[in-house]
């Protein structure tokens, strides 16, 4: 199982997981990779914990690190904020080497990190994390009604998005007309 | 806590509207225009299946659950629900075409695949007509069609170009009587056929029938018609999908023969049995016919005030025939009296 470190990493390395007796050939020991976030908060992953991420999988099935180069280099993901980061951790390592049962009880419960752990989970590809992540989306608006729900997705009304379009030709004319002026200036 | 929903990437919205149900998002789409937009543009086609009987419901199914848009009264209604575990129900606002108009914004706006089921009843038939035209252009499958026995006879004859245009996949059921003068013939059989008024199905269309359920009452066929066909499905090779036939007809009569044999065909000895499809569609003493090839079918004729002839291809797959024991104990019982 693998663990989250605060600042530079200096986990020790995995302990083989002892074999049970009957088994016939020794477990190889688990190898370990280092992802950080925005916060520079370095993350101990397992290699299978890591696994639902299509995208961290990709980037380390053929890598070979040993050890002490998998710590030395940890995966940057500036585009993630700490927080968020952490939490998808914690879920991959739950979910190491199993499923996600249909009714997952260990999923992320803060509402208010939805929207960018679904856009986190959606960059890191795991798509079991993403389907479910993006259900809670689509559940908070079941049984509302289109005011609630405008609200609740934050939906700006026809009134508004006209507005807004007018307001960004607008820009875009006094841009255009700015740099017109420009161009003329420099001519002279 | 809000979440800034458009801010998704599409890939993302596409996937949040795919977990949706069909109200969310039906209410979704009444957002905005721009949502409304998104919606059409990224919805992907399901397996929804949506039913519409011309009236002031039209019900979408999601797996087991049903969901029931119904015309609202009052605009303080709009959006009211009722949610259940199967069945759903919501009132809204009906645009101003009618259920017609709402049945095209909604297999549009929520990306359905195909109709369930689509029934002419009472009053209906302007806009059932109105959509089916649209399902026959755009070559959409309906899995059910149903005529019901409506007044309006001569909207329905007019309407009967516009289904032999629609791609009818699994059953059609016609309880309409017809005119005397009405002809009508499939482009493309269904899986079932099952027409209460049947006088106008001619032997020839029988003959070129592709379906596998055929069921005619009141129809025009005699004994020699039944021969015929009964003939020529002995041959190797015809009516390959054929699997059950009933046909009820007054001119099915004891005067001539069918496959050589008198009428009524029916098993005269014992012991009695039964022969069905899964368990349904018993057909109770019926005589074995055999195909050129081998094929075993099974046949009974009745005739009298009820004339039927029924007709079943075994199966081994699941064709079961069996002893009826109700009818040895109903014997037991009146050999004790």
């Amino acid at each position: 199982m693998s663990s989250t470190e605060q600042g530079t990493s200096s986990a020790a390395p995995a302990e083989p997981t002892t074999a049970p007796e009957s088994a016939a050939a020794p477990e190889v020991p688990e190898s370990f990779y280092y992802v950080h976030g925005k916060d520079k908060v370095v993350h101990k992953v397992s290699a299978g914990a890591l696994q639902h991420s299509a995208l961290i999988h990709g980037m380390i099935s053929n890598l070979g690190y040993t050890e002490e180069q998998a710590k030395a280099n940890p995966f940057p993901f500036e585009n993630i904020d700490g927080d968020i980061l952490q939490m998808v951790v914690d879920w991959c390592n739950q979910h190491k080497g199993k499923p996600t049962p249909p009714e997952d009880t260990n999923l992320p419960k803060q509402k208010e990190k939805l929207f960018d752990l679904v856009l986190a989970v959606n960059y890191l590809e795991i798509k079991e994390l993403l389907t479910y992540c993006c259900k809670q989306v689509a559940m908070m608006v079941k049984g509302k009604s289109p005011e609630e729900i405008r609200e609740i997705w934050m939906i700006p009304t026809d009134a508004e998005d006209e507005a807004a379009e007018k307001e960004a030709k607008k820009r875009a004319g006094k841009e255009a007309a700015g740099e017109t002026a420009a161009a003329a200036g420099d001519a002279k | 806590m809000p979440i800034d929903l458009l801010k998704f990437p599409n890939d993302l919205l596409r996937e949040v509207f795919r977990l949706c149900d069909p109200f969310q998002l039906y209410k979704l789409s009444k957002c905005s225009k721009k949502c409304s937009q998104k919606a059409i543009t990224l919805s992907e086609r399901k397996n929804w299946k949506i039913t519409y009987c011309g009236g002031n419901v039209i019900t979408i199914w999601v797996d087991g659950s049903n969901y029931n848009f119904n015309q609202a009264d009052y605009p303080e209604d709009y959006f009211q629900m009722s949610l259940g575990r199967y069945s759903n129900y919501m009132d809204i606002e009906f645009p101003n075409g009618g259920g017609a108009d709402l049945f095209i914004y909604l297999i549009d706006t929520l990306g359905i695949g195909s109709v369930k089921l689509m029934e002419i009843t009472f009053g209906t038939i302007a806009n059932v007509a109105k959509v089916a035209k649209i399902l026959a252009d755009r070559n959409m499958e309906i899995e059910k069609f149903v005529i019901g026995n409506v007044e309006e006879v001569q909207d329905v004859v007019n309407f009967m170009t516009t289904l032999s245009q629609m791609k009818i996949s699994q059953e059609f059921h016609c309880f309409l009587n017809f005119p005397p003068d009405f002809h009508f013939e499939f482009v493309k059989y269904p899986r079932k056929v099952s027409i209460t008024d049947s006088s106008w199905f001619t032997i020839d269309q029988l003959l070129n029938c592709t379906s596998v359920w055929i069921e005619l009452e009141n129809s025009s066929f005699n004994n020699h018609d039944l021969d015929v066909f009964l003939q020529e499905w002995k041959k190797t090779g015809t009516f390959p999908n054929f699997r059950r036939l009933r046909i009820q007809s007054d001119l099915i009569d004891n005067r001539s023969p069918i496959l050589e044999m008198n009428l009524p065909i029916e098993n005269v000895d014992y012991p009695k049995i039964g022969v069905s499809i899964n368990g349904h569609s018993e057909i109770v003493d019926p005589v074995r016919v055999t195909k050129d090839d081998g094929t075993i079918g099974w046949l009974k004729v009745d005739v009298g005030n009820w004339s039927e002839l029924n007709f079943l291809i075994a199966d081994p797959a699941d064709t079961v025939v069996e002893e009826l024991l109700w009818w040895r104990n109903s014997d037991d019982e009146t050999d004790e009296d």
